[in-house]
Order: C-alpha cells, then structure tokens, then sequence
C-alpha cells in the first residue's frame, strides 16, 4: 500500500465500491446495535482511515481463535475486514518463519510504533519466569511486554488471554494470567468467549479504524454492543423460560420440545455474550439451539464454577428466589418498553 | 427455511410488530413533516420468523423494487407505503447480513457514491484515449 494512500482510495483500486464498504459497515453498525445512521459514518471513516499495522501474538492457547477468525468467513462481504488491516505478524498464518517471522514482527513494531494494534489470544505463563511457554526462545511474558510497549492498544481475544481461561483453571501449574495482569498501561479492550465469536472480533477492529476510539466497554473492558446482555435476555427459549417450561433431560419431550435448558445447567443468565444473535457457523445455530446448555464460556474461571451441568441454582443459591427475580426483571423491562414508546408518542403528537 | 424457523419458538408471535408499525409510522410523518430521514434495523429487534413474515404481510410490496450484486446479493424494495424501504442484505452464502427499514426518499445504499463516480470517470477515460489517439493516428497516416 502507498504511504499515506486511505482505505478508500485502497479500496478503489482493488475494484470493490463505496456501496460494499456501505454494505459492510450497515452490517458492523448492526452487530454492534449502533443506531442504523450510524452506517454513513463508519463508512465515509473508514475511507477516510489509513490501512491499520495489527500484531498478533498467540501464546497459551490452541489457536481456536484464529480458527474462529478465519473460518467462519464468508469470502465477500466479513473478509473485507482484511482490506483494513495489514496483518503484520501472526505466527500461524504468514508465510514467514523462523528468524524472518520474527524480523517481521520487529519491523512492524519499528515502522509503527505508538501506531499499531496488538491482539493477543492465550494467556501468559508467570511460573519459572515464564519458561512453560517460549517462542524463538522468548519467553511469552518478555515478547508481550516488549510488544505491547509501543502498541496504540491492545486487545485480548478469546477468554485465555482476556481472563485466563482453560491454563488459568486448577490447578494452574504454568501461573497462567491474562494480560491485564502484566499490561497495565495501555488500553486493552478484551473480546472473551472460547472462541470469541469472529464479527465480535472483526467489529470491534473495524470501529477502532473508522472511529479511533474503542467502543463503550463493560466493567470488564468487553465491548458491550457484543456483551452488553446475557445469552438469556436474547435466547429463543425464553418465552418456555418465562412460562416454567424446562427441559428435565437432555432426551426427554421439554428438550424435544426446545424448552429452556435452565435446570440442564445453561448459564445463559450469567453469561454476557451475542451467541443467541450473532450465532455461529454463518448464522446457523448457537449451543442452546442445538439442544445444549451454554457453558457460560466467556466469563472469567468458568472452568471451575462447580460443573456445566449442575443448575445455576446449586452453584449460585437457591432456583426459586433466581427464577422469581429474573421474572420480576423481565416484566420490568416490558413494562418500560411500553413506557418509552407511550411517551414517544405523546412527543411527536405534542400530547403532554 | 431457518433452523429457528423449524423449533417451536420461531413460529410465536410475540406481538412486536405493532410496536414496528408504529414507529415506522412516526418516521413516516416526521420525513413528511421534516424531510428527516429515518431507520430501524431489524436485526436489534427480538422478531420471530412469524413476526417478521406478519410485518412484511403489513407493509407489503411498493412500485419498486432492486437487486444489488454488492458483496453479497441485496434486496430494496419499497414498501406499500411511499417513503417506507425495506432493505435485506445477504452474505455471499445468502444468510441475511442485515435488515433495515429505511424511512427515506431515496436509500442511500442506491445512490453511486461521488468517489466511485470519479474513479468511473476515469476508467470510461483511459478507455476511451488509446482509441482517441489511435483514431488521430489514422487520420494522420491517412492524410
């Protein structure tokens, strides 16, 4: 790419026109529920941006991130994120090896430094000074603060390196953490889930390329337009929960029926993510749609909450005094709705 | 059909689309009103597969209607009501990417942009100078 050339200007060139970067950013600004004008803005930014240098550093892990990232795409419309991004340096998928791969990464941190984005997926072994885990012979502890010194921010994918996850569990032999224990100057926005799901991934880096800005963040660093409501708030099932409908087994006529899976151990209630919405595989279908209870993959030590299929009423107290409260907060929210729509149109119609 | 379509919750319907209507409605007088236009995307919204059919059935089909070969197939069309567009851009393997109701004279998404206009001007140009020149060529050889 020519110095100082804009991913418009980019863009232009490769033949793909301003209505697919239309197109695309309709679809960003509607997994990230941004209000649909919002569609305008990401595009007319993000041709107006400059191509991002991104590194991405993969440590204690088992590259199910970058499987999620790269394979779930389709070939038009999701891969445009990659004409956004120059993908410096990703052990797993450059060409390059050995001694040129890491002289990649070393030009990239040279040629943008305070510029580029760092991506991290797995956590960071501390144990032994870090010896468990080494690539080229640095430790994953020494290459991510080195790294992430010069990094304009930098976002943990997958919920290992967002809060430690499988490494992280008892009993954790390598002192597995996330990078927020080592990185503690820098932005980092974590995108958790085991794997994250791919558009959580790619929106998140395409609205800090159109905006500059991370997107609004929950109280752990996760991008709520991803993780702002639980599996529960937007499962099919919920109207079977709302009426007492629960699958007793995982074979008996409630499950054949798609009840909820509350009583099977789903942490669909306290679990924040966009499988219900998003999905997986395209769109296809997501745990609970294919009978199973969600595991809850995407909040911190999910690994070690006492078993994925013991209701959330044995880990987290007792079924009834959760079932009730849920309720009250679902009628809560009906009742608002209908609030908000009553006095929007007493606005328009001037009505006091 | 969808795999949501086929379980017994896809076929409820939750009532939601009143409350559609009605602010597609708002929008509607506001762009009359206004000029203003306005959107509402689908895809935030909790629609069953029957919710979405009856919406669709309300709004029904328009004098227009186009398809885009834009990343992906897309469908525009207006709805029953001037102004109303119904917007359904789908991924190269034709699940919908996005769905917006868009309340609007024109939607943007039919509209070239100025940059691809420029760029078109260009490449009609670098068409048409070799020819140009060629032509020139010949009536200099020719004279």
């Amino acid at each position: 790419m020519a110095e100082g050339q804009t991913l418009g200007e980019l863009l232009t060139r490769h033949g793909i026109s301003r209505r697919a970067l239309l197109k695309y950013a309709t679809y960003v600004a509607s997994m990230m529920a941004l209000p649909p004008a919002a569609s305008t803005a990401m595009a007319e930014a993000l041709a107006k941006a400059r191509r991002q240098s991104v590194i991405w550093l993969s440590f204690q892990e088992c590259t199910g991130c970058t499987e999620s990232l790269t394979r779930s795409f389709n070939p038009t419309l999701e891969n445009l994120i990659f004409n956004l991004i120059s993908l410096d340096y990703h052990h797993t998928l450059q060409a390059a090896s050995g001694t040129a791969a890491e002289a990649a990464r070393l030009t990239a941190m040279k040629e943008n430094a305070g510029k580029y984005l760092l991506v991290v997926d797995g956590s960071v072994s501390l144990a032994e000074d870090g010896a468990y885990s080494t690539i080229a012979g640095v430790t994953n502890l020494q290459m991510l603060k080195e790294t992430a010194e010069g990094a304009l921010a930098v976002i943990s994918v997958g919920t290992c390196a967002a809060f430690g996850g499988i490494p992280h569990a008892k009993p954790n032999p390598t002192g597995a953490v996330p990078v927020s224990e080592v990185i503690t100057d820098k932005p980092i926005i974590n995108i958790s889930g085991c794997p994250p799901i791919a558009e959580a991934m790619a929106g998140t880096l395409a609205y800090l390329i159109a905006f500059g800005k991370p997107p609004e963040l929950d109280h752990l660093n996760r991008p709520k337009a991803f993780f702002g409501e639980s599996i529960h708030d937007r499962c099919y099932r919920r109207p079977f929960y709302e009426r007492g409908m629960f699958a007793k087994s995982f074979d008996d006529e409630g499950a054949r029926q798609g009840w909820c899976l509350y009583e099977l151990g789903c942490k669909g209630p306290v679990t924040y993510n966009a499988c219900a919405t998003l999905k997986w595989n395209g769109g296809v279908s997501f745990p609970i749609q294919s009978g199973h209870a969600c595991l809850g993959c995407s909040e911190p030590n999910f690994w070690d909450k006492g078993g994925f299929y013991r209701p959330l009423s044995t880990a987290m107290g007792t079924s009834g005094a959760w079932i009730g409260g849920a309720a009250l907060a679902g009628a809560a929210v009906g009742a608002a709705s209908a609030a908000m729509l009553r006095a929007r149109k007493k606005s328009s119609t001037g009505e006091k | 059909m969808t795999p949501e379509a086929r379980s017994p919750a896809g076929s409820l319907r939750t009532g939601v689309v009143q409350a559609v209507l009605s602010e597609i409605a708002l929008l509607l007088e506001n762009l009359a009103a206004t000029g203003q236009a306005g959107a509402i995307d689908l895809r935030s919204l909790p629609l069953t597969e029957a919710d979405r059919a009856e919406l669709e059935d309300h709004l029904g089909r328009g004098e227009v209607e186009a398809r885009l070969a834009v990343a992906g197939a897309s469908e525009v069309w207006e709805t029953a009501y001037a102004g109303v567009w119904w917007i359904r851009h789908r991924e190269a393997e034709g699940e919908i990417a996005s769905e917006t109701i868009a309340v609007t004279r024109v939607p943007e998404i039919l509209m070239a942009h100025p940059a691809d206009i420029t760029a078109a001007a260009v490449r009609l140009q670098e068409i048409l100078t070799p020819r140009r020149e060629s032509a020139i060529g010949e009536e200099t050889g020719n004279g």
